[in-house]
């Protein structure tokens, strides 16, 4: 755990570059929110490091289940970076998974309509933020959102991890969960049942200490929730989830025992809580103002940002023309969302069925057909 | 031709459809070499494996969770809960992550839950429920409930099949008291969303499914000794609804009479006789009336329970009365 080997330049370089994207994005809707031009937004500054780093270590085909605060995962998961952003990246940094991607930008533009609730997001307009699921194969991305019911969806990550050692497709996934969730009974459900059929599952609590306004004391009662893997017969650890190389570590760990068919892993990855559980919903004044001030030092981008120049990886003028380039290409895609057209209302209909006899019967009735 | 019960039927359909399609699998609490706890599996661990016969533990939640994201994964998996009154310990797998999947990412969710449901054997108050009206008023959701051997064949090998949801009613009052000859080494499917003819008539409908279906076929027997003729309708699929055998029957006849084994209050009879109101107000020659399990929990004793169960004779009592319409 403290041996760590060094992180790759090209692996920090983009690591920084997702983190600024995924910070940048964070800055312009929360601004939105504080002018009352969107409903909520819950941010997830402080959380890059974590998101980032363990998304990186993901493979084509394998899994991603986000909640909240997991744009960084997102981001990681989607872009091909490189040419995203061909200016501070070099050709030869795009990876084998790159190629099979997207256009960066179209994705990005998705997922801002996506977020405003738009034609062209992901769910044109039915489901919120980061509620969508984007399953495409041949992109090797598999990626399921969140239900509002915390908790809810890590047995559905248990069972894309039952379905790769079913297929033995050699997949990992790699599910997020807040510490609030861990009370939840689906919790417990899941990495139970990932115990007993060892599934390659890689659950993340982001422990941000704060459930909405909750603090740890009153929500759970051990020292560290990572002490529960044992309990389910899975490997556990506790991390300080602003230390990339530590978050990296860790999950490529969970991961090769994943692969190995040596079961799933419970990462602890302690984060602070430098915002509001939402924008503007009075949550963040509830927390003491002195550990307020203790997160705010606690910020993941500054000690990213000193790893990246120390090892080596990049320069200063790097670092200033990506991160203006991080902010531009944000402020592109949400501009561009913001003027595209509102879904169209013929969606709100659409079927709750698949294509298929049930579908088919369902259409057949008079019923149906508005009054 | 062999005689199968009702529960072999099942193990028939579910066999077929391993044998046709690596993606199907089964999920459940004790049903790998146990065969779960109606043997309604036995012999597919033997077949298929334990990585499409998985036994869970016990953990509904956990599983029909699992179910959906196995399904996303190209999976089709295939839930048994021990009795359909366990999944209200994953109520809200089905009705937020299964039901609303599909419309919400346009993702295919090829999952049957397999619900062994209904009373008659005195088991009392949490293994008797009958629970159909939860997940028909839920969008999303497929809701059927076969009441014969050849159904419960053709209608669980086309819910493998279709790329929805499908909450499927299985009554173990009949699992072995159900018998019938069916064709061995041919395909038998059932469509979803179609309703069958039980019992031809002419002077009044009922309109059933599962346990009470036979109980309708008893009765209307009981009165075609009286002259009266009761055509007795098997809906089978509750969603979607055929609503083209239902009105047309109730077009037919005038007089309709809804038996369900489910409590009375916003039980599914309520939207039947709703959807007749809107679509037949004018055909009817009677009123529309329902016989139903009173709004009570299962009681244990057989007695009690017996009290309670809307039998043959209070459905044949119900006929005569419309019939006099």
């Amino acid at each position: 755990m403290n041996e760590a080997p060094p992180l790759t330049p090209t692996l920090l370089r983009r690591a920084w570059f997702l983190a600024r994207l995924s910070r940048a994005w964070d800055h312009r809707f929360e601004s939105m929110a504080r002018a009352g031009s969107i409903g909520r937004w819950y941010s997830a500054v402080g959380n890059e490091c974590t998101t980032v780093g363990t998304a990186l270590c993901l493979a084509p085909g394998d899994a991603l289940s986000t909640v909240h605060r997991d744009l960084g995962a997102i981001l990681a998961t989607y872009l091909d970076i490189p040419r995203l952003a061909p200016e501070v990246f070099a050709p030869e940094e795009r990876t084998a998974w790159d190629l099979r991607r997207p256009p960066p930008q179209e994705l990005l533009h998705r997922l801002a309509c996506q977020v405003l609730g738009r034609r062209e997001g992901f769910t044109r307009g039915v489901d919120r933020s980061f509620h969508y699921g984007l399953l495409n194969d041949a992109w090797g991305i598999r990626h399921v959102g969140m239900i509002s019911h915390l908790g809810a969806m890590l047995p559905v990550a248990a069972g894309l991890a039952l379905a790769s050692v079913q297929r033995s497709s050699g997949s990992v996934v790699l599910a997020f969960i807040g510490e609030g969730a861990t009370s939840q009974g689906d919790f417990h459900e899941a990495l139970n049942m990932a115990g007993v059929l060892k599934l390659p599952l890689v659950v993340v609590i982001e422990n941000n200490r704060f459930a909405f306004t909750t603090p740890l004391e009153e929500q759970y009662a051990c020292e560290r929730l990572s002490s529960r893997a044992e309990g389910y017969g899975v490997a556990g650890e506790t991390l300080d989830g602003t230390d990339l190389t530590a978050v990296v570590t860790a999950m490529e760990r969970a991961c090769t025992r994943a692969r190995g068919g040596h079961g799933a892993t419970l990462l602890e990855c302690m984060l602070p809580r430098m915002r509001g559980h939402a924008e503007g919903d009075g949550s963040y004044e509830l927390i003491p103002a002195e550990e307020r001030a203790r997160f705010l030092t606690m910020d993941p981008l500054p000690p990213l940002e000193a790893l990246v120049k120390t090892s080596g990886a990049a320069e200063e003028p790097w670092l200033q023309r990506a991160s203006e380039l991080a902010t531009t290409l944000v402020e592109a895609a949400v501009e561009r969302a913001l003027a595209a057209p509102e879904p169209e209302v013929r969606e709100a209909r659409r079927s709750m069925y698949a294509p298929g006899e049930v579908r088919e019967a369902s259409n057949r009735q008079a019923s149906e057909a508005p009054r | 031709m062999s005689a199968t019960t009702y529960l072999d039927a099942l193990r028939r359909a579910m066999l077929e459809e391993m044998d046709r399609d690596p993606a199907v699998c089964v999920l459940g609490q004790d049903i790998a070499a146990f065969g779960g706890a109606f043997r309604a599996t036995r012999g597919l661990y033997e077949r298929f494996g334990r990585l499409r016969v998985v036994n869970t533990p016990l953990c509904e939640s956990g599983a029909l969770g699992a179910a959906l994201g196995a399904a996303l994964a190209g999976m089709r998996p295939v839930v048994e809960l021990q009795f359909a009154d366990f999944i209200s310990c994953g109520f809200n797998q089905v009705v937020n992550n299964l039901a609303k999947t599909y419309y919400r990412w346009e993702a295919p969710v090829p999952v049957v839950l397999r619900l062994p449901y209904g009373g008659g054997v005195g088991a009392g108050p949490f293994h008797s429920q009958s629970p159909e009206a939860w997940f028909a008023h839920t969008p999303g959701l497929c809701v059927v409930a076969p009441a014969t051997p050849r159904d419960a064949l053709g209608m669980l090998k086309a819910s493998i099949r279709d790329p929805n949801p499908v909450v499927f009613l299985e009554h173990r009052f009949l699992y072995r008291r159900e018998k019938e000859e069916l064709p061995d080494g041919e395909e038998l499917l059932t469509p979803l969303g179609r309703a069958r003819v039980a019992r031809p008539g002419d002077h009044v409908t009922a309109l059933s499914w599962g346990w009470t279906l036979h109980e309708c076929v008893a009765a209307a027997e009981e009165l075609a000794r009286d002259g009266v003729s009761v055509e007795v309708i098997d809906l089978r699929t509750l969603v979607p609804l055929d609503e083209d055998a239902v009105f047309s029957a109730v077009r037919r006849t005038g007089k309709v009479l809804v038996v369900h084994e489910a409590t009375a209050t916003a039980g599914f009879g309520a939207e039947l006789v709703a959807r007749i109101a809107d679509h037949c107000f004018e055909d009817l020659d009677g009123p529309l009336r329902r016989v139903t399990y009173p709004d009570r929990a299962s009681p244990y004793a057989k007695s009690l329970e017996q009290s309670l169960l809307p039998g043959r004779a209070r459905i044949a009592q119900e006929l005569r009365r419309l019939a006099r319409y």
